[in-house]
């Protein structure tokens, strides 16, 4: 009897150990760091790489961690930056005062005469960075959360400070409301969510803050990495003060001069009435001077298909068709011609790209005429979507803005389509 | 007397579950029924509905509830195992096998129950579920879940949903006060449910399938839409806002200035960021 309850305490006792053993913080992330760009470590064909060359790494680690902060948690607000707010709305708590003296307070929002309110704390970029984007994002911003093999297109990788939905020119660098609008209303098509009920106006400002702090920090890490790969590993001055500051004063001034650049149209939108849309479908075709080629991508009926991309199907094949990891095995079975057409078309994050079908009346960047205005005029940073501007004045571009926002609701407009020559399609693609 | 002690022990969990039970409601996290102004509260005339089926059910389980613990208690208490001065069983126990009454009485009270409140609720899910009794109103908006977001087409200027004038926008549903509003749910993807909580309002959004849903509200304000199916890894971020509006011309107004925005081409830098 008595070694019986013995037993069932002890039993008892043994499970209680077992599921308790799964109450420990041993599961939590630790101290988050940043992630080493690959380029710092590994040899990439064809990029500049710092691969074998220990010091050099070393350096560009230190640097970065010296302008940036050690880690996400301790962030260091580079002088010069450009931040609204000087910075404070990337954390919660700032330092205040240096070495023995120094200590931590918390920063609160700000009330409407400008003092902080005691009885709201902020919760800073980096927080809501945390809770809201890291998952796809990555610490690093590199696009490497563990939710981003899930999705396509993958999520953005801020590093290059390249973004694709943007009002100011080609090429340059968004204006903080062209992120602000991404991450207020999210890219449509996309995984990118809106973040309208999830955020308020004041904590989007401090996302945004946040993204352009790993952009800015990706982007020193790019230019001291290819300043490095032209430098000697052995010598001393290499990555030396003068360099560092004039690489990210360099980075800074992309960003502050983008601020002052939105792309306005001068004249506004035509009358989208018959006749303009009719003028911008023969733009579309290429039946104007400018012999436009939107057709050779788009597609003679805009349904995305056009001939300077592999068709649709071959596409899913290679993208959707298996494990992402063995993707350019995929590739490699296609034949000469299709995998000449799917090499020659990555972005530039050399991921796939695939012109918009435009029949579907889904619109990443937004459907509001200034937006398409935008894609058309400057085009797609990143992509291979080309600016228009100037080519093409801007009464013609408010044309095609017309047209492409007529198109969803009136099919029959490219209904019959002059021919369009096809490359021939191959055994490789249907042979899944 | 010392084993008899052993039921006052066990009394202790029945009266603590019973007591918890009855301050359930004074509780600041009880959110049915609610005061007026509790965040909570339901604004609509089918929540008010909804409401009070789940407090008749609530008052049938807790009388049910307390019965049984009053009655476990008792037996603890009356049926103690008790010995004489010898250590003997003063009481010898009494085996018999089954009792047809007493099996058709415990089967016969809960089924009754059961049919009850089967027959008391038919009236609410028919006016909320059934699409013969749907207001005869045009579609407020086709609604569409997708992964994860909820695209809210609104009809614009000319009443008719697909059309070049549609607003399109994302996670923001509005209305007008105390009018039944119609709505047009779809999934592009996977399962969804749309969900509003102080409305007391779910519907699946299942992928092929159009489905009106139909809702009205006492209160204007401020309120909240979620994803109520578990659809992936974003489920948590599919949360919308709902904003019911005082009356008709405030609502118009919004519309118009939704179409504007939608239909903006240039930018006004000197005072507008916002909309940038």
């Amino acid at each position: 009897m008595i070694t019986r309850s013995r037993f069932i305490v002890a039993l008892g006792l043994a499970i209680l150990l077992v599921t308790s053993a799964g109450c420990t913080d041993s599961l939590n992330a630790g101290p988050l760091s940043y992630v080493d760009n690959d380029a710092l470590t590994h040899e990439l064909k064809g990029k500049a790489n710092l691969a074998g060359k220990p010091a050099l790494q070393a350096k560009v680690r230190a640097a970065l961690a010296r302008i940036f902060g050690e880690s996400p948690q301790r962030i260091r607000v580079p002088e010069n930056s450009g931040f609204p707010s000087g910075g404070l709305s990337l954390a919660n708590f700032r330092q205040v005062g240096e070495g023995e003296s120094a200590r931590i307070e918390p920063i609160y929002h700000q009330l409407p005469d400008g003092r902080p309110d005691p009885n709201h704390r902020q919760t800073g970029g980096y927080g809501l960075y945390r809770r809201n984007c890291l998952h796809c994002h990555g610490v690093s911003g590199a696009g490497d959360g563990p939710t981003a093999a899930f999705l396509f297109p993958p999520p953005r990788d801020f590093r290059k400070g390249i973004y694709k939905f943007t009002s100011t020119p080609s090429g340059a660098r968004p204006h903080r409301d062209d992120l602000t609008r991404t991450i207020r209303d999210g890219l449509s098509g996309t995984s990118m969510p809106a973040f309208d009920a999830l955020m308020t106006p004041s904590e989007i400002q401090q996302a945004v803050d946040y993204v352009i702090f790993l952009s800015m920090r990706g982007e020193t890490e790019l230019a001291l990495i290819e300043e490095g790969s032209i430098s000697d590993e052995n010598d001393t001055e290499a990555l030396g003060e003068e360099i560092l500051k004039e690489l990210t004063a360099g980075v800074f001034d992309r960003w502050k001069s983008a601020q002052t650049q939105v792309m306005n149209p001068t004249i506004p939108r035509t009358k989208s009435d018959h006749e303009s849309v009719i003028r911008g479908r023969d733009l579309f075709l290429g039946r104007t001077k400018e012999k436009l080629e939107c057709a050779g991508c788009h597609g003679a009926l805009a349904k995305g298909d056009g001939p300077s991309f592999v068709p649709v199907d071959v596409f899913n094949m290679v993208v959707f068709g298996g494990d992402p990891s063995t993707r350019p095995e995929r590739v490699d079975a296609l034949d000469e011609t299709l995998k000449t057409l799917w090499n020659q078309k990555p972005d530039d994050w050399g991921n796939p790209l695939r012109p918009a079908n435009l029949v579907k009346g889904v619109f990443k960047g937004g459907r509001r005429p200034i937006d398409i205005f935008w894609r058309i005029a400057k085009g797609i940073n990143g992509a291979q979507m080309p600016a228009h501007y100037p080519t093409l004045n801007e009464a013609q571009i408010w044309d095609l803005v017309n047209f492409v926002l007529a198109l969803p609701y009136d099919p029959d407009l490219l209904a019959s389509p002059p021919p369009m020559p096809r490359p021939k399609l191959a055994e490789a693609g249907a042979s899944r | 007397m010392v084993v008899r002690n052993w039921s006052f022990l066990f009394a202790l969990v029945a009266v603590l579950s019973v007591a918890a039970f009855l301050y359930a409601p004074f509780s600041p996290d009880w959110w049915l029924p609610n005061p007026h102004s509790a965040p909570g509260h339901s604004v609509s005339s089918m929540g008010r509905e909804i409401d009070l089926l789940f407090i008749v059910i609530l008052l049938i389980t807790g009388l049910v509830f307390i019965g049984t613990q009053v009655a476990l208690v008792w037996e603890a208490f009356t049926f103690v195992d008790q010995l004489d001065e010898q250590g003997k069983p003063k009481r010898a126990a009494s085996y018999f096998h089954g009792d047809n009454r007493l099996e058709i009485v415990w089967t016969l009270v809960p089924a009754v129950i059961l049919v009850f409140i089967t027959i008391y609720q038919f009236g609410t899910w028919a006016r909320i579920k059934y699409p013969s009794r749907n207001p005869k109103v045009p579609p407020l908006a086709e609604i569409t879940a997708r992964q994860f977001q909820w695209v809210m087409r609104y009809p614009g200027p000319d009443g008719r949903l697909h059309s070049p004038d549609d607003l399109i926008l994302i996670n923001d549903l509005h209305f007008v006060k105390n009018q039944p509003t119609l709505i047009h749910l779809k999934s592009s993807d996977v399962i969804h449910s749309f969900f509003l909580p102080q409305f007391r309002l779910k519907q699946d959004a299942v992928p092929g399938l159009t489905i009106p849903v139909w809702f009205d509200s006492d209160t204007a304000g401020s309120f909240e839409l979620a994803c109520a199916e578990l659809c992936g890894w974003g489920h948590y971020k599919m949360r919308g806002n709902v904003t019911v509006h005082e009356t008709e011309a405030e609502f118009a107004k919004w519309t118009s200035e939704r179409i504007g925005e939608q239909n903006r081409d240039q930018l006004d830098l000197a005072t507008d960021g916002e909309a940038r």
